[in-house]
């Protein structure tokens, strides 16, 4: 019995912090470099999501044209219409959401 | 003109004669008083000639030639390069000519002129052309008459003029009128129509001028001449517009738990990858590469086949050219001798089909494809057990390409017999002469048999002689039956991945059927079975002739027991045929130069013939119930005919020469009138029939509804009823009428 609840915890115990796409329809080279951004955005103010998102977003904009959206948070809904290519869904750090998308 | 100062010389003369007259007369003074006054003027330059000069007579001669006319007028031609007469000037001095636009009614021209305009619809009054106007005139410059009015004279510029009757007041409209008339012919209509309301008073009609051509009907009303027109310049847009960038719609829900369950997936996903990957890689490249060498081959062989096919049709058509006379005597050369010579007929000889790879071989076999009447099989082998090669062949010849096979097989052995399914003509079985027997695919592939027998007991102990389809098994499997001159006959079944053999009759001789072996015990003798047919309606029934010259009647039921025998031949029955339309008749031939005919279940043969060497093969003719063919070793081929002849080959014909060759087979079109016939040099002749040989029954008048076939089973019928009626004891047909002379 002990052993079995040990196993238990031990799984329960893993905790994925790598960035991981949920939905994205980026080209390659530029979802490894929006991703790149977000994680480091997001280690910079990780306890200030409003900032970790005003970062990413002024970024982005410089980077890839203005107009993008970015939402960071732990649980939120969204229904968003964008310009294709331009999104990108990505969990991080095992709790965050990062949302960002183009649209004028 | 040097005439007229001559003339005046002549007067001057005459006055002074009459001076001195008037001189000697007494009352001539008044006279002379009044002559006085008047002086005669003397020009300065006149000449003063003598009495006798004056006196002379000149004579003054009028001509009609015109002296002023210069006759050597030359001109410089350019075309010639040199000075060319010009011709002469006419004597015509036109002075005045009136060019006009007006026709007579009744005149050629202007009765082509009411032609066209009904043509283009436009009513012009016909009754009121009477009087012709003349409308335009033009004067020549030098000749104007004084005559001309006033208002004839702008006549002269070109202007055309109102006619007499006009009124004075519409003058300048209608001249502006005409000269539209002139630019566009299009108004002319509406104008013409005025000058004519005009001129109606004067009873005199205006034509258009230069109405040679067809002219449009215009809108009257509100016409408008395109020369009055300006151009307006279409409007177009200049902006642009893109196409906005395409949008989609995403939406979610983040939540803890799914954040969680997300990673969960992922991250087992990842873990079997890396258990996985380590092995299969290797794996997935060399199936990959083997793939990919497997579609390159296959690819080429599909391209291999297309060109094949390609090929295959250029080579029928080289060959269709080459064997044209050939293929022309095939279709349409009829014997014109058959007419004359009643009961005979003969054979044409077409082509020659061989295989360079089995000229020294023998023709063992020859079976006419049954679905496609042009293709035959011809096997090659040996029947020399001496000579037995180490290579066999079974060739598809087709009339179409008298030059090459169409598909060859090679075997290790000679082939000896074959036979080709009748409801799957792709499916081919062969019997060799080592016992074995294989079954092809010949749509799929020659090169490797479908079925091949396999292992000792699974096999014929020795030389397979004949192959038969049979008809399908309960269960839908595909089988046929073989004879050997081991003495047995074999069912041979397809199953799945193999060939299931069952033995279905062991032959054995019936007298003295056994012998004394060791120790007292009784050994049964064996008989070799050298040929084999089925009857043609029941399929359980069959014939076998053996190596002793009996025909055995069997069944496929049982093999205790034979249904029949006939003590056919003296030497080795080489083949049996059923009749086509009556299947209680059937033919054999031997080696011992007899052809017999048989009736089902009597033991004596209805006919015998001898052919003076032994016969190889004898076939019934697929379209008359009366007519079979025989070859011989001797080269020759004997076509019987017994409802002709009952005693004698209405055709007998060499086809190879005796001492070289030997005809071994012969086989029947189905449906054509020719017959292919094989021999040692492994050539297979085809011979056409001549007209007499295939002679068909003509329906007697009152019964012209009956068919073929029913009047050919009746032929064979009344035939059979004259032979059956003699006694039983006494020899039908004895071998002693029919031996050769």
């Amino acid at each position: 019995m002990a052993d079995e609840a040990e196993g238990k915890e031990a799984d329960k115990k893993i905790v994925h912090i790598y960035p991981l796409i949920k939905h994205t329809d980026m080209t390659e080279e530029m979802r490894t470099e929006v991703v790149e951004l977000s994680v480091s955005a997001c280690e910079k103010f990780s306890s200030n999501y409003e900032l970790a998102a005003k970062l990413i977003k002024e970024t982005m904009d410089k980077k890839f044209g203005i107009y993008w959206h970015v939402v960071v948070g732990e649980g939120f809904g969204f229904e968003v219409s964008y310009e294709t290519e331009n999104i990108l869904y990505l969990f991080f750090a095992g709790n965050l959401a990062i949302v960002m998308w183009k649209c004028s | 003109m040097p005439d007229p100062p001559k003339k005046e010389k002549k007067k001057n003369r005459t006055s002074k004669t009459k001076l001195g007259e008037g001189g000697g007369g007494g009352d001539a003074d008044d006279f002379d008083a009044w002559m006085k006054s008047r002086q005669l003027v003397k020009p300065d330059d006149q000449l003063d000639l003598t009495e006798a000069e004056l006196g002379e007579e000149v004579i003054k001669v009028l001509t009609p030639t015109n002296t002023n006319v210069v006759r050597n007028l030359v001109v410089y031609s350019f075309k010639e390069g040199e000075y060319v007469s010009a011709p002469l000037p006419g004597n015509t001095v036109t002075l005045i000519s009136f060019p006009g636009n007006s026709l007579h009614v009744d005149s050629e021209d202007a009765r082509r002129q009411i032609e066209e305009s009904d043509e283009i619809g436009y009513p012009l009054p016909m009754p009121n052309y009477s009087v012709v106007e003349q409308r335009e005139t033009i004067i020549d410059g030098e000749e104007e008459g004084e005559g001309e009015t006033d208002e004839d004279k702008p006549d002269a510029d070109g202007k055309q003029s109102p006619g007499p009757g006009g009124g004075g007041g519409g003058g300048d409209e209608e001249e502006v009128e005409e000269e539209e008339e002139d630019e566009g012919k299009g108004t002319e209509g509406g104008a013409e129509q005025e000058t004519r309301d005009d001129e109606d008073g004067g009873g005199a009609i205006a034509i258009p001028g230069g109405g040679s051509k067809k002219r449009k009907l215009i809108n009257q009303f509100n016409y408008c001449e395109r020369a009055t027109l300006t151009y307006v310049n279409p409007k177009r847009s200049v902006d642009t517009q893109t196409i906005p960038p395409s949008r989609s719609q995403f939406g979610a829900n983040v939540l803890q738990w799914v954040i969680y369950d997300t990673y969960q997936q992922d991250f087992d996903q990842q873990q079997k990858q890396l258990a996985g990957s380590g092995s299969k890689k290797d794996e997935r490249n060399r199936t990959s590469r083997q793939k990919k060498f497997k579609d390159k081959t296959a690819l080429a062989k599909q391209l291999n086949a297309k060109y094949l096919r390609c090929w295959q049709i250029l080579e029928r058509m080289i060959n269709q050219n080459i064997f044209d006379d050939i293929g022309m005597d095939y279709r349409y050369w009829e014997d014109p001798a058959d007419e004359y010579r009643e009961g005979e007929g003969n054979l044409l000889p077409l082509w020659k089909f061989q295989y360079e790879k089995t000229k020294k071989m023998n023709v063992t076999d020859i079976v006419f494809n049954p679905s496609y009447y042009d293709l035959f099989a011809v096997c090659f082998g040996s029947h020399d057990f001496l000579k037995q090669p180490n290579e066999g062949y079974l060739c598809f010849f087709t009339v179409k390409n008298p030059s090459f096979p169409d598909y060859i097989i090679q075997t290790d052995c000679g082939v000896m017999c074959c036979d080709i399914h009748p409801n799957y003509p792709f499916l081919t079985v062969i019997g060799l002469y080592d016992g074995n027997v294989a079954v092809y695919n010949i749509r799929e592939n020659c090169k490797t048999p479908l079925y091949v027998s396999r292992g000792n007991k699974c096999k014929h102990g020795e030389c397979v002689w004949q192959l038969k389809w049979g008809p399908d098994m309960t269960d839908g499997e595909i089988n046929f039956y073989s004879v050997s001159s081991d003495g047995t006959v074999f069912n041979w079944i397809l199953m799945q991945n193999k060939l299931w053999v069952t033995t279905i009759i062991r032959l054995y001789l019936e007298e003295n059927g056994t012998a004394d072996g060791p120790d007292g015990t009784k050994v049964t003798l064996r008989d070799g079975g050298s040929c084999l047919q089925f009857h043609p309606t029941n399929p359980g029934v069959y014939l076998v002739g053996t190596e002793c010259g009996f025909i055995y009647k069997c069944s496929t039921a049982f093999s205790s027991k034979y249904l029949m025998t006939y003590h056919a031949h003296n030497m080795s029955v080489y083949r049996i045929d059923f009749n086509r339309f009556n299947v209680n008749i059937f033919v054999s031939c031997s080696g011992d130069w007899r052809v017999k005919v048989w009736e089902d279940m009597r033991a004596d043969p209805l006919f015998i013939f001898d052919l003076g060497s032994a016969v190889g093969d004898v076939k019934w003719a697929p379209y008359s119930s009366t007519v079979f063919a025989a070859v011989t070793t001797e080269g020759k081929v004997h076509v019987f005919d017994l409802n002709v002849n009952k005693y004698k080959a209405i055709c007998v014909q060499a086809v190879v020469p005796k001492r070289k060759n030997k005809l071994t087979r012969l086989a029947f079109n189905e449906k054509l009138h020719f017959i292919v016939v094989g021999d040692e040099k492994g050539v297979t002749h085809s011979l056409k029939l001549s007209p007499n040989l295939r002679v068909m029954v003509k329906p007697p008048k009152k019964q012209l509804y009956l068919d073929q076939t029913t009047l050919q089973i009746a032929k064979l019928e009344k035939l059979l009823s004259l032979v059956r009626e003699l006694p039983e004891g006494e020899v039908v047909a004895d071998a002693a009428t029919t031996v050769r002379s």
